[in-house]
């Protein structure tokens, strides 16, 4: 279908669209041609995705500066599905394409996906490593440019990697045919063509108009300063399902230290050390090499496909200055490194937890170790220097003296922000220290700072982003349109339910003094054997944490709880390994398709509760076992709570009860995929009865939470419950299309009657213009104001 | 000449007759022939199933090797007598059975497979032997309806399905009672027409009821104040498919190095066994467990690290793929606080894992394995992923439903119009829409004035509704009128009518058969068609009187005899048309 909003030309890859569907890509039209940020909230399963991409793509193709965009998403899942829905999109809009110049401009449009070399990787050996970071390692050591001087001047003297020289050998900027690449596209290209996927996609990013990956990538300086470096400023930049985005701020910036990573770290300087008496011996002009460019000043970053652990700190807050004199020879900074690895170990020591700032920190260990801040600030950096001098090979043994120099940097840099929290004992209860040395970053917005700053339009966007104005005020920044989205429906397509007590009448609730009681392990127990046997196909059951789940599951086996859920469905349960859970997630799958129907548990904030859809059959029911909180006994919460308090004046209770309730409505949100979905939300706990609770979750959900399902009993439940799956399964009499399905005509109606009342608008506007001229900057502002009116409305 | 070692009166597929164990055989001879009809050699008997203590039949069913159905005889002869006489043969067999199985090479081979009767007496301490219940063939194998009906073995005139089919249905055993046992029309042609009931009825009889979920869980009972746990075939059956360990180690040391009953006491008391049981709480009753030289050769460690122990690099959907985004980017961040770990809990990992394993199990049991080994492009370019993100209710249904017609010869109906058309078709199109442009012109001007011109006929809007009107009031003097017939009498009239019904039924079957499909009852020859379509014929023309006593009976109880005419009406109409045609044919046929 196709339509236009103002005067562009929108193609959409259905033929119908939803109301919330053209009123989220008005907004977002608003905000690029404002060229500002903006936070939309869009019901989980109408389509934001593909609304997104459309409606940028039509952007891109129509106007001549082809702003490239850049789309981040969660988690690999998440990036496959935007490509797949990308490639669909560009499918449709070449059949759309009406002359040979239109269809050849669409032929010509590049949209590719970027993932770890773990994911990627084609080398029969590398790819077979189990961690991502052997990979990186050993990838680096085949393909880094020193070894392939080597290895192209004298072929056979050290190996070298098939598929990347074959890369080498081809264009550059032509490496892959346009197109929209999945990754499973990229991986197929490669095996075909014997060429490396992941250097396919590095070096063909400069050319593309869409690139796919996921917010680290753009969020995390140490991979950031790589990859995204050479995007340009007016690049439209969107973290979608960025719910969690916080999370990863504050995560790229945090470092833990353990007490065996220290002993790790303390080898690596000692082979270091050896390192270079060795190349003394053999080659000593290449230290002097590096001396010699080191006082010089900064040295350039030779390639950056070569950089293997970029700095920590945000590039902003790097020091364009030289190195510091006391640790430009490498013995001399071996010997630093490892002054400060020593007076960390003695810190781990202590049998009491520690926390202090950054600066008292600098300062204990400037009396103790006459260490200065400066040159601790450059450790990273020249840890990298030296690493890249002496040619070193399999990185990965040297992660843990990356991780403390990364640390050193981070801590040297900020003083804001941050905090350290020395943990002796891993629980409270513990006997045997198992010490653990946290730099906590307390500050999402430090992270997300250089994204706004750099970037002129920043979208962020999710199922579950409420309440609104919670986003700009913990990232700070000044959104220009800000929207929420009901979802107009002609029959209601989901049930949520509060249940508050079991049909015994005993309150259930998660709350950490009675979440073992029986009577509420009993109770939470029957609503899951109760909802089994009424409910067709899949039931998806979250818990607060994987603590609770584990030691519940146990609970139930023993109370023969679990037999009556085996008499009506498979179980499957989240496992700590993602792979195992993937192949139980498969399986899960397998059993709704088969009609056996299956019982999936696992944990909100957990690795299912990312990136997987339960739409249709694969989940005809959520169950929220208990408000999924944070553990509020956490040192490192508890830090940012009170920095929250003190920074931006969000109460420690506001910011909990906010992160609870985006947790479950994400949960929650995953059963929809459009309105002839339909799926059963069921909150049990007594405390999702409370309307402040309920007001965090997005409107979209709490519309449709009556006052009678806000406080039910189990038995009462499974009684709404029936009634709703009975209506449900009718077959639907009333047309949809005009309410909650606009054709073509639908949203030609829409956009007069908005026309009509800007203009109406603009009358009046004309009317009062005398009396209060000073009020009004221009027309844009009211006729905004009443357009955002309308887009609610319909 | 074998001796006879006990003979007992037996059924074999409902026909009476002698059973007889001798030296060499089993076997079973009809009452009123000489030879055995059934010779079963002792080395085939591979296992015996009998039917529960207090069932109303006493069966005894004996599997042979190689075939599962074995042969099925019911004890005939009264109760006390028939248990005695079974368990005598059940003894007997029972020896021969072990006999065979110890003579096999892979004794173990057939005893997962099919639960025998020598592995029925065992359990832990004091031993109670367990009721031999006779266990459905396998939880997996469908409750087939085993060959019990008549030898001719034709689903629709089994007996059995008949009277399923009668009980679910009340009104057709109403009718039944009525035509059948009424003497009106014979068993067989009331199923006449009726077939695909019994079809449906012995489909789903024979659908295949899938393995039930539960997790083989034995757990102890107290009988007498004893703990026990009692065994059944079953259940080892299930405890060898759920652990093949223990398969394996039966198969090494049964009856070897120990015998059934001690097998599983020692089984039950051994470390293996509360590693196999699905609780955390076996690890609090560790310290009771004994030592057990044979079954802790068999103990494999827990499977409760991080990583499972097996691990599996097949791979999965992208859309599902878990670990991808694990390594996706390198970690960071501090580590996640102490409820957020996963596997903190270790003891549950093996638990959990198991449910895992077991569902998976379930499912491979119907569905097969899942096609191993898929590449992830495969999946990738299938239609399968654009569909999992495809929003269906946005495509238009109507405009790209309906199923193109496959026309043979297609070129003879179209070809020859198209090829007509095909040389104007271009000029006709650019004029049509001219003119059609032209002449909207034309019509529209003045629009609004002839709009406001318009008039509604008054006498025409109140016909309407007046129609309306009375529409509703004769709906509302039905709704009045209709209750006030005794239902004394409105059952009478139902019956009245349902019998004539399935008369016209039997007579227009007997005129017009249907086109046969193999599945009918009877293939009549005309000459029966021909009685039986008089014999109706003969039951129609009565129909008048029957409806006439309605009448009469409704004048006695002062109901409106009008409305029972009325009702019956179609009824009449229907038998007097029968009864019109079997007239002018039988005149025809005269002639």
């Amino acid at each position: 279908m196709k339509f236009h909003i103002d005067d562009l030309p929108i193609i959409f890859p259905y033929d119908r669209i939803y109301p919330e569907q053209y009123a989220y890509m008005c907004d977002l039209k608003r905000t690029l041609d404002a060229t500002g940020h903006c936070v939309l909230e869009m019901p989980s399963g109408t389509g934001k995705t593909v609304s997104l991409l459309s409606l940028i793509v039509s952007y891109q193709q129509f106007y001549p500066n082809k702003r490239k965009l850049i789309y981040c998403s969660r988690t690999v899942p998440e990036i496959e599905k935007a490509l797949a829905e990308l490639k669909r999109l560009m499918d449709y809009r070449m059949t759309c394409a009406e002359t040979e110049e239109e269809k050849a401009k669409e032929q010509n449009f590049y949209g590719l996906g970027l993932t770890s070399r773990k994911n990627l990787c084609l080398h029969p050996e590398v790819s077979k490593e189990k961690k991502g970071r052997v990979v990186d390692a050993r990838c680096r050591d085949l393909t880094n440019s020193a070894v392939c001087e080597k290895g192209r001047q004298n072929p056979g003297s050290v190996e070298l990697c098939d598929w990347h020289e074959n890369l080498g050998q081809m264009e550059p900027g032509n490496l892959i045919p346009p197109g929209i690449w999945t990754l499973a596209d990229v991986l197929q290209y490669g095996r075909d063509k014997r060429v490396c996927p992941y250097f396919l996609v590095r070096r063909m990013m400069p050319f593309v108009d869409v690139i796919i990956y996921s917010f680290h990538y753009l969020l995390d300086p140490k991979v950031a300063e790589q990859v995204s470096r050479e995007v340009s400023k007016d690049a439209i930049v969107v973290f979608d399902e960025a719910h969690n985005i916080d999370n990863v701020c504050i995560e790229s910036l945090s470092i833990d230290l353990t007490r065996p990573m220290l002993d790790s770290a303390a080898r690596s300087v000692g082979r270091l050390g050896e390192k270079i008496e060795e190349i003394k011996k053999t080659d000593a002009s290449k230290l002097q090499d590096e001396y010699a460019k080191l006082v010089e000043g900064l040295q350039e970053a030779s390639q950056d496909e070569d950089s293997f652990m970029a700095n920590p700190v945000l590039p902003e807050d790097l020091l364009k200055e030289a190195i510091p004199g006391n640790i430009r020879k490498a013995e001399h900074f071996v010997a630093f490194l490892k002054r400060f690895v020593e007076y960390l170990k003695t810190r781990m020591r202590v049998l009491h937890v520690v926390a202090e700032t950054p600066l008292s920190f600098l300062q204990h260990l400037k009396d103790i170790t006459y260490i200065e801040r400066r040159p601790l600030r450059f450790c990273a950096e020249r840890l990298q220097s030296l690493v890249r001098t002496l040619e070193l090979n399999r990185l990965d043994e040297l992660s843990a003296l990356q991780k403390v120099a990364g640390f050193a940097t981070l801590v040297a840099t900020y003083e804001k922000g941050f905090l350290l929290i020395l943990e002796p004992f891993e629980t409270d209860n513990a006997t045997v220290p198992n010490p653990i040395f946290h730099l906590t970053c307390l500050d999402p917005a430090i992270a997300i700072k250089p994204v706004f700053e750099r970037f002129s339009t920043v979208v962020i966007t999710s199922g579950t982003i409420s309440p609104l104005d919670m986003y700009p005020k913990m990232l700070q920044f000044t959104p220009v349109v800000q929207e929420t989205y009901s979802m107009t429906l002609t029959r209601n397509s989901f049930l949520p339910l509060v249940i508050t007590r079991g049909s015994d009448q005993v309150a259930i609730s998660s709350r950490f003094e009675v979440r073992n009681d029986p009577a509420v392990v009993r109770n939470f127990g029957s609503i899951l054997v109760e909802y089994s046997k009424i409910v067709p196909d899949g039931i998806v059951a979250f818990f607060p944490s994987y603590l609770y789940m584990e030691s519940i599951v146990a609970a139930w086996n023993d109370m023969g709880i679990l037999n009556e859920v085996w008499k009506h469905k498979l179980i499957f349960v989240e496992t700590p390994d993602a792979n195992e859970t993937s192949i139980a997630l498969e399986n899960y799958r397998r059993a709704c398709d088969n009609g056996r129907g299956a019982v999936l548990l696992s944990v909100a904030r957990g690795k299912v509760s990312e990136g997987i859809d339960f739409d249709h059959n694969y989940g005809r029911a959520v169950i929220m076992f208990g408000v999924p909180y944070q553990y509020t006994e956490s040192r490192i919460l508890k830090a940012r709570l009170e920095y929250l308090r003190d920074a931006y004046r969000i109460r420690e209770s506001e910011f909990l009860g906010f992160d609870a309730m985006r947790t479950a409505a994400q949960c929650v949100g995953r059963v929809l995929r459009g309105k002839t979905d339909w799926g059963l939300m069921v909150f049990a706990d007594k405390r999702f009865a409370r309307a402040d609770k309920r007001a965090k979750l997005p409107r979209w959900i709490n519309q449709y939470i009556t006052e009678t399902a806000s406080n039910l009993s189990t038995d009462m439940a499974l009684t709404l419950s029936k009634l709703f799956m009975r209506t449900i399964s009718q077959n639907p009499n009333e047309n949809q299309t005009g309410i909650s399905l606009w054709t073509l005509e639908d949203i030609e109606k829409a956009q007069a009657k908005q026309k009509a009342l800007a203009l109406e608008a603009q009358q009046q506007q004309d009317q009062h213009m005398d009396d209060a001229e000073d009020e009004y900057y221009g027309d844009g502002g009211l006729d905004d104001e009443i357009l955002r009116e309308i887009d609610l409305d319909v | 000449m074998p001796s006879t070692v006990c003979t007992a009166k037996t059924s074999y597929k409902k026909l009476p007759g002698l059973l007889e164990l001798t030296s060499t055989h089993l076997q079973w001879t009809q009452d009123g022939k000489k030879a055995p009809s059934v010779k079963v050699p002792h080395s085939e008997a591979a296992s015996l199933f009998c039917s529960k203590e207090g069932a109303a039949q006493v069966r005894l069913k004996v599997a042979l090797v190689g075939d599962d159905t074995g042969h099925n005889f019911t004890f005939t002869s009264p109760q006390p007598v028939a248990l005695a006489e079974r368990e005598k043969f059940k003894n007997e067999l029972t020896n021969i059975i072990a006999r065979n199985r110890n003579a096999s090479a892979t004794p173990a081979a057939t005893a997962p497979g099919t639960p025998s009767a020598s592995v029925r007496t065992s359990s832990v301490a004091p031993l109670g032997i367990p009721s031999p219940a006779r266990p459905p063939v396998s939880r997996a194998a469908s409750a087939s309806s085993d060959s019990r009906g008549t030898p001719a073995n034709d689903p629709t005139s089994d007996f059995r399905l008949r009277k399923k089919v009668l009980l679910s249905n009340a009104e057709l055993a109403a009718l039944h009672r009525e035509m059948v046992m009424g003497g009106h029309i014979s068993e067989n042609e009331f199923w006449e027409g009726r077939e695909h009931m019994i079809l449906a009825q012995s489909a789903a009889d024979n659908q295949k009821r899938g393995k039930p979920g539960q997790l083989v869980d034995p757990r102890p009972q107290t009988v007498d104040g004893e703990i026990k746990i009692v065994i059944t075939p079953q259940l080892v059956h299930d405890i060898f498919e759920e652990y093949p360990v223990v398969a394996k180690a039966y198969n090494d040391n049964v009856p070897n190095k120990l015998n059934e009953a001690e097998f599983w006491k020692r089984y039950f008391q051994s470390k293996l066994f509360n590693a196999h049981r699905a609780s955390i709480r076996s690890s609090a009753t560790q310290h009771v467990v004994k030592d057990d030289p044979i079954f802790d050769k068999y103990l494999e460690k827990d499977d409760d690290d991080l990583e499972p122990r097996r691990l599996r690099d097949e791979s999965v959907d992208i859309f599902i793929d878990l670990g991808a985004t694990q390594e996706d980017h390198g970690e960071s961040g501090n580590i996640k606080d102490v409820t957020m770990q996963a596997g903190k809990q270790r003891a549950v990992l093996p638990l959990i894992r198991k449910f895992n394993e077991h569902s998976e199990r379930l499912l491979n049991t119907t569905l097969g394995e899942p096609a191993t080994k898929r590449r992830r492009t495969d999946v990738a370019e299938g239609p399968g992923h654009y569909s999992q993100i495809d929003l269906e209710d946005l495509h238009d249904n109507q405009t790209s439903g309906g199923i193109v017609l496959n026309m043979q010869d297609r070129e003879r109906y179209f070809g020859v119009r198209s090829s007509e058309t095909s040389g104007q078709q271009p000029a006709n199109q650019k004029l049509d829409f001219r003119s059609a442009l032209h002449e909207a012109k034309l019509s529209l001007p003045d629009w609004s004035s002839s709009l406001g011109r318009l008039r509604l006929e008054r006498k025409a809007g109140d016909d309407a509704l007046n129609g309306m009107t009375q529409n509703v009031a004769a709906r509302l003097e039905v709704k009045r009128t209709k209750h006030d017939i005794s239902d004394n009498l409105f059952r009478q009239m139902t019956t009245c009518q349902t019998a004539a019904n399935e008369f016209l039924r039997q007579f227009w079957l007997s005129i017009y058969p249907p086109v046969t499909d193999g599945q009918t009852l009877s293939a009549a020859t005309p000459a029966q068609k021909a009685a039986k379509a008089g014999k109706m014929i003969d039951y129609l023309s009565r129909t008048h009187e029957k409806v006439g006593a309605l009448v009469q009976t409704a004048q006695q109880e002062g109901v409106d005899p009008s409305r029972v005419q009325v009702a019956m009406k179609p009824v009449l109409d229907a038998v007097d048309n029968a009864l019109e045609f079997w007239r002018r044919r039988s005149s025809k046929q005269a002639r």
